[in-house]
This record gives C-alpha cells, sequence and structure tokens, in this order.
C-alpha cells in the first residue's frame, strides 16, 4: 500500500518525457505541462535551447536544480534531469514550487537584512568621514588663525609698552581685551574639534585645588565687582589640598561656567562651590558647582543649550560663539563626568558635576610644591650673556622674537631666515640656544633639529632647541621631541611664556 | 537554426542581475528587491549587424558571494559571461579579482564583461574615482533603471561570443 502512495505522489509531482535524438516529443505523461508533439523540446522554452548540445556530449546524464518554467496555467520551480539513450533521452521534471518558495522567502529576509546593515554602515562611514573632514577643516583653518593672531598680540604688546597718550592707551587696552577674547574662541573651536577627532588627550599632574580656587574667586570677585555683582567662594575644607587631574582643563571648564554665570546675571550673586562628595582609597569625588542668581533656563531649553554654536540669550551685548557650555560638556566628557544643570526661569542656575580625582594619601611638607615651582621659576643672572639662533622667515615674528628677548638684556640675537643656513651658521659661530620655526621654507625646523643632533659635535649636537609651531596636535608636538627638540612653543604664545621657556633652556648652559 | 549562445549574469546578491535583464528583455524595471532562487532563463534576439541576428538566451542565477557556491551544470555550455556588481556597495566587488579569477576556472576563460549597475545611486566621476583607486576592472558603467548602457553591453557581449564561436 506504501508503495502505491509514493507512486501516486510522486506521479502528481513528477513529469516523464521521452524525446529523440532532435529533441521531437516521442510521449509526455504532461502531468507539469501540456507539451506539443510537432515541435522540437528546443523551442518550447529558451532552457532547452542547450538540448542538441547536450545529446552531441559525452555525458550520460545531466540534472539541475531550481529552474523556474512556465507551466500551462502557472509558474513553477523544478529540478530537471536528463537521461541519455542511444536512440532517446528521458527527461524528468520534478516540481519543487512549494519547497522553493518558501526557500525563496528566507533568502528574500536574509539577503534584505544583510544589504540593510551594509548600506547603514556606509552610511555611517559617510557621516564619520563628513564630521572628520569638518573637524580637520576647522582644525587647520585654527592653526592658520595662529600666526596672524601671534602677530597682533605681540605688536599690541610692543605698542603698549611704549610712551602713548592716555586715549591710545586706552584704544590699546581694548585691542588688547580682544585679541585675548579671539585667542580664547579660537581655543575653544579648536579644543572642540579636537575632542571631537580624539586627538585630545587629558594632561593628568597633581596640583593644589585650593590655590586653583583662590585664583578664581580673585578673578571673578573683581569681574562681578564690575557689574555689581556678590562672588562667593564656598570651599569644602575637607577636600584634600593635592589633587591628581587635568588643572589647564578644569580651569577652563570653570571659567566658562563662572563667565556665563556673570555674563546672564543683573544682580545678586554667584556662587563657585567645591565640595567633598567623599573619599575612598586614594580617590576623592568632587563636586563642583557655579550658581548664579540670573535670567534661570526654560525647561524647554535645557536639552539644547549644551549644543556648539547655541545661545539662548542674544540680548546681553555678548561675545562669543556660544562654544562655552559645548566645550565644558566635551571636556567632562573626557574626563568621564557629565555637566548637570539645576535651573529656574528669572530664579536662579546652577551648573554642577563631580570628578573622580586622585589624591596622595600622606601629606606633603608644606610648601613642597610651591618650593619646587620657585626652584623652577627662572630669571638669569644680569652678567651673563647668551647666544641666540634665531630661524624664522616671518618677520613679525621675527620682530616680535627681538623684541620680547632683547628687553631681558640677557641674550645676543642672530637671525637667519633661510633653514639651508642653519648648519653651517652653527659651525662657523659658537651659539647657546636654537630658536627654529618649524615651519619653513624648503624645510621644517624638526628636519633640521635631526639634523643637528647628528653632528659628530658634541658642543653644537646638544645645543638646546626650542621649536615654534602653529601645530597644536598632540601627535605632532610628540614628533617634534622626538627629532630632538628642548621644547615647543604654540602659536600664539604669550611673553611670559616665551620667556619662562627660554630661561630655563639657558640655565643648562654652562657659563 | 538560429545561433544560440549561452550568457550567464553572475554576482553578488543584490547587485541587479534580474533588473538588468528585465530591462534588456522587457525594457521594463521594478525598485522592488526580489530575491532569484535558482535560475531564470529568458531569451533574446540581438541584431549584431545588418543580416545577422543572434539568440541569447540569457541565465539569471541566484547572487552570491561565492562563486564556488554556484550550482552544479548551470555553467555548462556557456558561451559568455556578465558579471554584475553594484557600484553603490563595495561589498559586492572588493574580491572582484578572485571572483573573475574563479568564473574564469569554472566557464573555460569564456568571453567576460564586468558590469557596474546602479549608477543611478552615484556620482560618475565619484565612482570612476573609487574603482581607479581600488583597482577594481570593468567594462561597463550602467543602470537599469535608467536603461543607460544596458543595450550597449548587451550588444557587446553577443559581438564577443559570436566572433568567439
Amino acid at each position: 500500500m506504501l508503495k502505491a502512495y509514493k507512486k501516486k505522489h510522486k506521479a502528481e509531482s513528477s513529469q516523464f518525457i521521452l524525446l529523440d535524438n532532435n529533441g521531437y516529443v516521442m510521449e509526455s505523461d504532461d502531468v507539469l505541462f501540456a507539451i506539443n508533439t510537432e515541435i522540437q523540446i528546443q523551442q518550447f522554452h529558451p532552457f532547452f535551447s542547450g538540448f542538441t548540445a547536450f545529446v552531441e556530449s559525452k555525458k550520460d546524464k545531466l540534472s539541475l536544480k531550481c529552474l523556474h518554467l512556465d507551466f500551462s496555467k502557472k509558474n513553477g520551480i523544478v529540478d530537471v534531469e536528463f537521461i541519455k539513450n542511444k536512440t532517446h533521452v528521458l527527461l524528468i521534471l520534478q516540481d519543487f514550487t512549494d519547497h522553493y518558495n518558501e526557500y525563496q522567502l528566507v533568502a528574500q529576509a536574509r539577503n534584505e537584512s544583510v544589504i540593510k546593515s551594509e548600506l547603514i554602515v556606509l552610511k555611517n562611514k559617510e557621516l564619520e568621514a563628513r564630521e572628520a573632514f569638518k573637524n580637520e577643516f576647522i582644525q587647520n583653518f585654527s592653526h592658520e588663525l595662529r600666526n596672524p593672531l601671534t602677530n597682533i598680540i605681540s605688536i599690541t604688546n610692543a605698542l603698549g609698552v611704549t610712551n602713548l597718550p592716555e586715549h591710545q592707551q586706552k584704544m590699546v587696552d581694548y585691542l588688547k581685551e580682544s585679541n585675548s577674547n579671539l585667542k580664547l574662541m579660537l581655543e575653544d573651536i579648536l579644543g572642540i574639534s579636537m575632542i571631537a577627532s580624539g586627538k585630545m588627550a587629558l594632561k593628568i599632574s597633581s596640583f593644589n585645588l585650593r590655590e586653583l580656587a583662590a585664583m578664581l574667586a580673585f578673578t571673578y570677585k573683581n569681574k562681578g565687582k564690575e557689574k555689581g555683582l556678590k562672588f562667593v567662594l564656598d570651599y569644602d575644607e575637607k577636600l584634600p589640598e593635592y589633587v591628581e587631574g587635568d588643572k589647564l582643563r578644569i580651569l577652563q571648564i570653570l571659567t566658562n561656567l563662572l563667565e556665563n554665570a556673570i555674563k546672564y546675571t543683573l544682580n545678586g550673586t554667584v556662587t563657585l562651590k567645591i565640595a567633598l562628595n567623599q573619599k575612598r582609597a586614594n580617590q576623592a569625588s568632587i563636586r563642583f558647582a557655579v550658581t548664579d542668581t540670573g535670567i534661570g533656563i526654560a525647561e524647554e531649553n535645557k536639552a539644547i543649550i549644551f549644543d556648539s554654536f547655541y545661545r539662548l540669550n542674544r540680548a546681553h551685548g555678548d561675545n562669543g560663539v556660544g562654544l562655552g557650555l559645548s566645550i565644558v560638556k566635551s571636556l567632562l566628557h573626557l574626563m568621564k563626568s557629565e555637566i548637570k544643570l539645576d535651573s529656574k526661569l528669572n530664579d536662579y542656575t546652577t551648573f554642577y558635576f563631580d570628578l573622580s580625582l586622585k589624591y596622595q594619601l600622606f601629606t606633603l611638607e608644606k610648601g613642597y610644591l610651591e618650593k619646587k615651582a620657585s626652584q623652577n621659576k627662572l630669571s638669569l643672572e644680569p652678567t651673563k650673556k647668551y647666544k641666540i639662533l634665531i630661524v624664522e622667515d616671518d618677520e613679525m615674528i621675527q620682530m616680535a622674537l627681538f623684541q620680547t628677548l632683547a628687553k631681558t638684556g640677557n641674550f645676543l640675537l642672530e637671525l637667519i631666515s633661510d633653514g639651508a643656513l642653519v648648519i653651517q651658521e652653527l659651525i662657523a659661530n659658537t651659539y647657546d640656544m636654537v630658536i627654529i620655526d618649524v615651519k619653513l621654507p624648503n624645510t621644517t625646523g624638526d628636519t633640521i633639529t635631526k639634523m643637528i643632533r647628528e653632528l659628530p659635535m658634541p658642543e653644537i649636537k646638544k645645543i638646546p632647541i626650542l621649536g615654534l609651531t602653529g601645530n597644536a596636535y598632540e601627535d605632532q608636538l610628540a614628533a617634534y621631541k622626538k627629532a630632538g627638540m628642548n621644547a615647543i612653543l604654540t602659536k600664539p604664545y604669550e611673553v611670559e611664556e616665551l620667556l619662562k621657556v627660554v630661561f630655563k633652556l639657558c640655565k643648562h648652559v654652562k657659563k | 537554426m538560429q545561433e544560440s549562445k549561452k550568457i550567464v549574469i553572475l554576482g553578488h546578491f543584490g547587485v541587479g542581475k534580474t533588473s538588468l535583464i528585465r530591462r534588456f528583455v522587457e525594457n521594463s524595471f521594478s525598485d522592488k528587491y526580489k530575491v532569484t532562487i535558482g535560475v531564470h532563463i529568458s531569451k533574446k534576439v540581438v541584431t549584431i549587424k545588418a543580416n545577422q541576428t543572434i539568440s541569447l538566451i540569457l541565465w539569471d542565477i541566484e547572487g552570491t558571494d561565492d562563486i564556488n557556491a554556484i550550482r552544479e551544470g548551470y555553467l555548462l555550455g556557456t558561451h559568455g559571461v556578465f558579471f554584475v556588481f553594484d557600484v553603490s556597495r563595495p561589498s559586492t566587488f572588493q574580491n572582484i579579482a578572485e571572483d573573475l579569477d574563479l568564473t574564469s576556472k569554472k566557464t573555460n576563460k569564456t568571453p567576460t564583461l564586468i558590469i557596474g549597475n546602479k549608477m543611478d545611486l552615484a556620482n560618475k566621476k565619484d565612482v570612476e574615482q573609487l574603482l581607479a583607486e581600488n583597482k577594481i576592472p570593468y567594462d561597463f558603467l550602467m543602470s537599469a533603471k535608467t536603461g543607460d548602457n544596458v543595450d550597449e553591453a548587451f550588444l557587446k557581449i553577443a559581438e564577443l561570443v559570436n566572433t568567439n564561436a
């Protein structure tokens, strides 16, 4: 009985056709489709156009799976088998339409999902590339601005120390303030794009937290006073004296928050609160909070104020491009923290964040770090003269360097603008130090530094080299150091910074 | 009897093989993606030159990213190959050298045209640059959607298999 069932079921889905060697149908059971015996199978469907080739080939058998054929009333999917005999060919078609259609659904879902995820990855890559391009552009642009800005700052400073009538001196003061604002903005824009492209690294060192707070209090007490505001520093005495963190970046965060607080408060108080949450092992969790009694922030604006270039209130005649809170957010993200906000419109605003900072479990001898710092504070004995070779092609910067260094009375200065002449100049004359711009025509300061470090003369080989660059990328700075530069100053730099580093390098020169 | 030539259309899934054939044979196009399983076979007569026609038997073979996985028997007796990739999806052409090498081995070095499809989704200059940078060979860049270069490519393969015959 089973055999009969099997025969019946198989018979319902299989068609057997006998063909002569020319492709004419000798016999067909027409289960799947009716076939006209008058025509050759080659004309029945394009698939069979290879029939003659098969007959002429040495193959006795050929099978093909999953072939789409048009049956009389519907499309069908069949497995096909040709079996060759001397006088005829047996063609077996087995209908697996349902089976293959189910398989098609699975394949459809699979392929669609693969293509979809591929396209998502591509889209993300494109967005990342666009973001990287934007950051790169901003960074390059900011770097390009550094040179002219250095010139403006230097010349303004130089102008400031000349004998000017009072009204002109005032103009110079305004100019200085604008320069300083411009420099801060440039740093902020650069900072944001560097964080976004993962190029900013934190510089962790031990610093005196109380001093940082005192310095901010001093600055903002005065700024507050100018607007008739009260400034309060609420400092928790339980805080460790020294903590480890990126002091400059923490200062940048607090400065941004305090600047905003002063800007948006018309009367009342601005408070900087620094409090200890808890100490665990050698980690201290510290809360920093800046509160003002200013205009407050409406509920609907709380989420958007941290976006770049967004400012809520443009009516306060403020300068800036609205980057302050965005850089605060980015910097805190880098420090694995986040900025939080508590505010009531027309009442108060508190921005706060927690930082987990390492601190020394043992107490340092009081004044130890100050002593160490004062040892590093440099000035040179007035009787000693140091000969410095300046390699710089930008005339403005040449002038600024000359003015700054000559004024100290400690230096004899020589200047060349052609990098190719440095080595021969160092061999021909004795110098105590080289100040070299990284970007020189036809060559670079780091290439020359490398050449100097490879010279056979020990006294020249070891000469202190200070590099000047508009490039603030961490990896580039590291490369300059690796080339042999003892110190690098990024433009725009302050006069004090330049003197400090030149003094420091000269101090190691034996006289 | 008119001469018939078997052309197999190969390439990864979703590159538009079925759409190319549909554009060429029926002059129609659908944006909806339907996965081909197994093989669909269709025919179109192409005029190569005056008084000479050739019947192209087009084997639309299910897409796969592994040429080795193509079912035994589909490539038997092939006269020409269309290797199709999608210009908007690099995964469909990044291993093309290997794919072509395998195809050539499996089809006994039959004439092959390399086709970049879906040009309607991309900028021609960008595509040309991308392909040049990655040293991706191609014979035709086309779009089944707009019909650009479709007839030209099929005519070319017809000429190739004819001279080869």
